[in-house]
C-alpha cells in the first residue's frame, strides 16, 4: 500500500504507545458493559440478522 | 470519515484507544475502549474523557471542548481499526444518560452514509428490540457490525 492510499483509508495509521499497554485487559466502563450484558441478555442480536 | 478526525494511540491487543481533544477549554484526554461482553463475539464501546493521573474516566462528562464531531469521527474510526483486527465484531453501544445517547446517535447520522458502506446499523426501539437504524429515531442504544456478518 502506498502512503497516498494509506492516507486515503477509512482506518488511520495506527500508533501503538507502550504506557496503553497497562489498561490491557482491563474494563474502563464496568457499568456500560453491565448494562450491555442486559441488553443482550433481554433483546439478543437481530431477528432474523445473524449469520450462522 | 467526511469529518477530520484526530490522531490516536492504542495498545497492541487494539481495544484501548486514546486522543486529545484540543479546544477552548484545553487539551482533554479521551479513551475508547472494546470490552467482551458475555455474548460471542459482541463487543461494548465505552468513551469518556480520562484522567491519566487518577486512571479514572468520567463517563457522563460533557466536555463542550467545541469539535465533538471530530470527537465522533475519531471514534467511528475507532471502530474501523478494531474491526480491520476483529472482522466478526459486534459493537454495542449505549449512552450513560439521554445527552450521552443523543451523542452517539448524532455521531453515527453523521458518518452514516460512510459507514453504511462497510456496516449495517441498528437501533434497540422502546419495545426493547433491535430495528434497522433511521435517522431521526429515538434509540436507547446502537448495534453495529461488518456487513459481511449479516445475512
Amino acid at each position: 500500500m502506498t502512503i497516498e492510499e494509506l492516507n486515503k483509508s477509512k482506518v488511520p495509521i495506527i500508533v501503538f504507545d507502550k504506557k496503553l499497554e497497562e489498561l490491557k485487559g482491563k474494563v474502563l466502563f464496568p457499568e456500560k458493559l453491565k448494562r450491555a450484558n442486559e441488553i443482550l441478555a433481554k433483546a439478543g442480536l437481530p431477528k432474523g440478522a445473524v449469520k450462522k | 470519515m467526511k469529518y477530520p478526525k484526530y490522531q490516536y494511540r492504542s495498545e497492541t491487543s487494539m481495544r484501548h484507544y486514546e486522543f486529545i481533544s484540543e479546544g477552548p477549554k484545553g487539551l482533554i484526554k479521551k479513551i475508547v475502549e472494546f470490552s467482551e461482553t458475555g455474548t460471542e463475539n459482541v463487543y461494548n464501546l465505552g468513551f469518556s474523557d480520562y484522567d491519566e493521573n487518577t486512571k479514572t474516566t468520567s463517563d457522563s462528562a460533557v466536555t463542550n471542548n467545541g469539535d465533538s464531531l471530530k470527537v465522533l469521527a475519531t471514534v467511528a474510526s475507532t471502530v474501523y481499526a478494531f474491526t480491520q483486527k476483529n472482522p466478526k465484531a459486534w459493537i454495542l453501544a449505549t449512552g450513560s444518560t439521554n445527552v450521552r445517547t443523543r451523542l452517539y446517535r448524532m455521531g453515527i447520522t453523521n458518518n452514516l452514509a460512510e459507514i453504511s458502506e462497510d456496516f449495517s446499523v441498528f437501533g434497540l426501539n422502546s419495545n426493547g428490540e433491535w430495528d434497522k437504524f433511521l435517522v431521526g429515531e429515538d434509540y436507547e442504544a446502537f448495534l453495529l457490525t461488518k456487513k459481511e456478518n449479516i445475512l
